[in-house]
């Protein structure tokens, strides 16, 4: 790696960096901070001439107990969900980098990350039709036992998680997956001879090792899910409004984009908080 | 139970969970794709084939538009994106220089910042200056999602390559861009490939960003979807969706091969 | 010479180019005006082809013409709506007087003052029909009479109505014995909605949704529209409309034209397209509300749905047509319903 030393470095260095940065620049911290401006006004400038300076929008998060109690129910959506995904995703990536070799690991790697390549509302509105009442998952189950079914399954905040975690479990396992398989088998061997058992290597090194990958997992399905919309609305049903639809709803209907932009920041000064709270242990798991 | 016999339980387990797991991920791509082959509009059973859905889409102009928009917007991105990031990835493995670990940082709001945010975030801004919704708009906004994702990779499979093979290069008389060209781009090779599978990936199945960006009539596939999905969701809709995993998914494995980014052993 | 020759061919041609527009309608999806035999008659017709973009609340109609100046040419407004579409600025008004069918429009629906201001008409009277509900016939051993069905709690999880805060607030005036359009005790509507969310299996956005729903046999009853309910019958679904004892709410749906489109002209045709008779007496045979052109209504056959109940004067005495809402009340009904969503 080369220090810069000539202007020509120099000259090379913001050829190659610039692009990509002002590009960023115009299309994400831009917007960004026109948003957090629009987040501040009573109307937006463009509509109302007699437009001014506020912290109602914030007010109003504050006053109106329907926003904290939505926001406190997508939090705990966004938990449960990358709940489930650790716990279904990283045995499987567990298997895949550390049990199973050669061409199949290969195989059933890309198998697990094929679906990203489809169309995740399709998918979403697939399971709609497996989930609704006397649809596909009823009446394979009614075939298949003997007794009558009712699961009433579709519109429930289960149906809402079921979605969510065939949405986003590839990237737990392909982050865990990544970092498993980085472990060097020395250590392992190493730690077999002496004596150590499975559930002990699992514990002591392999757990540890790849706890970076598991999270930042955690992190990928964390975020998208707070601010989900798309997916409670179609299988939530009643109980799909969640804040994320709230703030859809800002932008697309209601016409209130102060008030949408207000609550995007709220939502992102929490997810900003919680990384913040969490930075610490993530930190210790990688030293 | 001896030890050896609990050594082979666990692994069995193991692949059992696995196959479980497939077949969660898999169950209702396939019923999507069954459903494209059922007559009844409403997606009653029982089952009854019908392959009119198929003749439906062929004849759908807003259909194909929107997939044939959604396909020329990802091949602009997944070209713009890849360049982009990967001089952004030389520029940030080759220097040290002030600032350099701030830029690495801000590689990650784009990833790690709701869609949802975003996505309003640049409509509320496009609108402010003037670019408004449309094709460029989304052109814009994929292109700024995929870059962290090719730039994340790129510097991933740089972070393997050996200085030393430039400097040999260098004291062979060649200069910085010949370097660049015969040396360290072919190492990287992979690393971009994966990078562009990415920033297509990221553009085609582009949701949110596009919902709040393209301009009514002009829309992308998934918003064309979104937007059946609540208003008027028929099985053509199954079909065109049916085609396109089939082909994204033998498109995959073919560059996945290539590329064997699941670091074969 | 040469050049007025260049100058005529140019003139031909742009003036072709005007003939064959391409008009944008936004509209519910499924609503008449994206018929495929009509839109292709009427392409035949005058060259003018039509594209079509939906929305699935007022609200996101008005939202669309604000964000989207110059992308529609012909816009569906719930009468009660015009005004307020009116006062932003966002439909122009229309000269009636290419449009031939305007003539036979009564005068109570053409006069309306939601749709004219100072004289000038910025909607043209469409269709109008009633907000109720419909039943799956194969549920109900009898008809019901009375709205109050909606809560029994034998059909808890059966029921349905569509996310939409108006709808849902006039629904609890009516089981409450309220004026739709001045409703005095928020609260007991509040109450009465909090009461039904309960019995709700989902809620609905749009035709193609509630009868999904219907063909899947999830819903016992739902709320619906007139039209959208002899659509649903005509279709082969088991569905009946039902006009309870407390009344229906009666809408005026008008047509009318973005103040930013470009292509006016062949805007106005495709509404003079809509109000025709022939185009009328088609649609209903597929199922449509009922049409503000006097004519029209004459040119059906006497067992219509539209002639026979909604000609019925002890029908008609029973809905209460929905006035405009301002936005102040628009609000306070918004708040009410996200604080009955995020309840549950």
């Amino acid at each position: 790696m080369a220090e810069l030393a000539t202007p020509a470095d120099k000259r090379r260095l913001a050829t190659l960096l610039s692009p990509a940065y002002l590009w960023l620049t115009l299309a994400v911290f831009l917007p960004l901070s026109a948003m957090l401006f629009f987040s501040f006004v009573t109307d937006l400038p463009q509509d109302a001439p007699d437009w001014a300076f506020t912290l109602e929008n914030y007010g109003k998060f504050l006053e109106n107990p329907v926003y904290g109690k939505l926001l406190w129910k997508s939090l705990k959506l966004a938990a449960t969900v990358t709940l489930f995904c650790i716990l279904i995703g990283y045995p499987c990536a567990l298997v895949l980098a550390r049990v199973i070799k050669g061409r199949a690991r290969e195989v059933l790697f890309l198998l697990v990350i094929l679906p990203f390549w489809s169309n995740s509302l399709v998918r979403i509105f697939s399971w709609a039709i497996v989930l609704r009442g006397n649809g596909i998952l009823e009446r394979t189950l009614e075939a298949i036992l003997p007794w009558d079914i009712r699961l009433n399954l579709m519109f429930t905040t289960n149906a809402v998680v079921i979605g969510l975690v065939h949405s986003y479990l590839p990237y737990v396992i392909l982050t865990s997956y990544l970092a498993l398989q980085a472990i060097d088998d020395d250590i392992i061997d190493a730690a077999r001879s002496m004596g150590a058992g499975k559930l002990t290597i699992l514990r002591r090194l392999l757990l540890p090792l790849s706890l970076p990958g598991l999270l930042a997992g955690a992190v990928l399905v964390f975020v998208p899910v707070v601010g989900s919309f798309m997916e409670p609305r179609i299988l939530g049903g009643r109980v799909g409004t969640y804040f994320g639809t709230v703030i859809e709803d800002q932008f697309v209907a209601v016409y209130n984009w102060p008030l949408g932009a207000a609550l995007s920041f709220v939502l992102l000064a929490v997810v900003l908080l919680i990384f913040a709270l969490t930075s610490p242990i993530l930190r210790k798991a990688q030293t | 139970m001896t030890p050896r016999k609990k050594a082979l339980i666990l692994p069995a387990l193991g692949r059992a969970w696995l196959a479980l797991v497939l077949v969660f991920l898999y169950a209702p791509i396939l019923v999507m794709a069954a459903m494209s082959f059922n007559a009844s509009p409403f997606y009653q059973l029982p089952f009854e084939f019908s392959t009119r859905w198929y003749q439906d889409m062929a004849g759908n102009a807003q259909i194909l538009a929107a997939s044939l928009r959604s396909v020329g917007i990802a091949v602009a991105t997944t070209v713009i994106a890849t360049a982009l990031g990967t001089a952004a990835s030389v520029g940030l493995f080759r220097y040290d220089f002030p600032g350099k670990r701030f830029l690495q940082v801000m590689l990650f709001p784009p990833i790690a910042i709701p869609w949802l945010i975003i996505g309003t975030a640049m409509l509320v801004f496009f609108f402010a200056i003037g670019i408004g919704r449309g094709t460029p708009a989304v052109l814009i906004g994929h292109v700024a999602l995929a870059l962290p994702y090719v730039i994340v990779t790129v510097t991933a499979r740089l972070s393997s390559f050996d200085v030393t093979l430039e400097e040999a290069a260098r004291s062979l008389g060649a200069d910085g861009w010949t370097v660049l060209r015969r040396v360290t781009i072919p190492w990287i090779a992979p690393g971009i490939v994966a990078g562009a599978l990415f920033a297509f990936a990221v553009s085609f199945d582009q949701f949110v960003v596009s919902y709040f960006l393209a301009k009514p009539g002009d829309s992308t596939l998934p918003v064309l979807i979104y937007t059946a999905i609540r208003k008027g969701f028929t099985p053509e809709i199954n079909a065109i969706s049916t085609i396109i995993i089939a082909l994204s998914m033998g498109i995959m494995f073919l560059a996945a091969r290539k590329a064997r980014f699941g670091g074969g052993r | 010479m040469k050049s007025i020759l260049t100058l005529t061919t140019a003139l031909a041609l742009t003036a072709s180019g005007a003939l064959a527009d391409e008009i944008r309608v936004l509209n519910w999806q499924g609503y008449g005006t994206d018929l495929d035999w009509s839109l292709k008659a009427f392409e035949e017709a005058t060259g003018h082809s039509v594209v079509h973009e939906y929305f699935n609340s007022e609200q996101e109609m008005l939202t669309k013409l604000r964000t989207n100046p110059g992308a529609y040419d012909v816009v569906m407004i719930n009468a009660a709506f015009t005004p307020q579409a009116i006062a932003e600025g966002l439909v122009a008004p229309i000269d009636t007087s290419t449009i031939g069918n305007y003539a036979d429009i009564p005068a109570s629906f053409a006069e309306d003052p939601k749709l004219n201001v100072d004289g000038k008409v910025y909607g043209v009277p469409w269709t109008w029909g009633l907000t109720s509900f419909a039943i799956n016939t194969e549920a109900w051993d009898e008809v019901p009479t009375s709205v109050q069905v909606l809560w029994d709690p034998a059909h808890a999880g059966r029921i349905s109505i569509r996310d939409d805060a108006i709808e849902a607030m006039q629904l609890g005036a009516l089981a409450t014995g309220q004026d739709i359009n001045d409703i005095e005790d928020l609260d007991a509507v509040e109450a009465k909605l909090a009461e039904l969310l309960p019995n709700l299996r989902t809620f609905w956005s749009s035709e193609n949704d509630w009868n999904q729903f219907m063909a899947a046999g999830e819903l016992d009853a739902a709320t619906y529209w007139s039209g959208s309910a002899s659509r649903s019958a005509a279709m082969g679904l088991p569905v009946q409309f039902v006009v309870p004892e407390e009344g229906a709410v009666g809408w005026l749906d008008g047509l009318s034209i973005p103040a930013t489109s470009e292509h006016q002209e062949a805007a106005r045709a495709f509404i003079d397209w809509m109000i025709d008779p022939e185009f009328y007496v088609k649609w209903d045979a597929e199922g449509a509300p009922a049409s503000a052109n006097a004519k029209a209504m004459e040119a059906l056959p006497d067992d219509a749905f539209n002639k026979a109940v909604l000609g019925d004067p002890e029908v008609v005495a029973r809905v209460h047509f929905q006035a405009p809402i301002d936005d102040e009340t628009r609000e306070k009904y918004l708040e009410i319903w996200q604080r009955l969503k995020a309840a549950q």
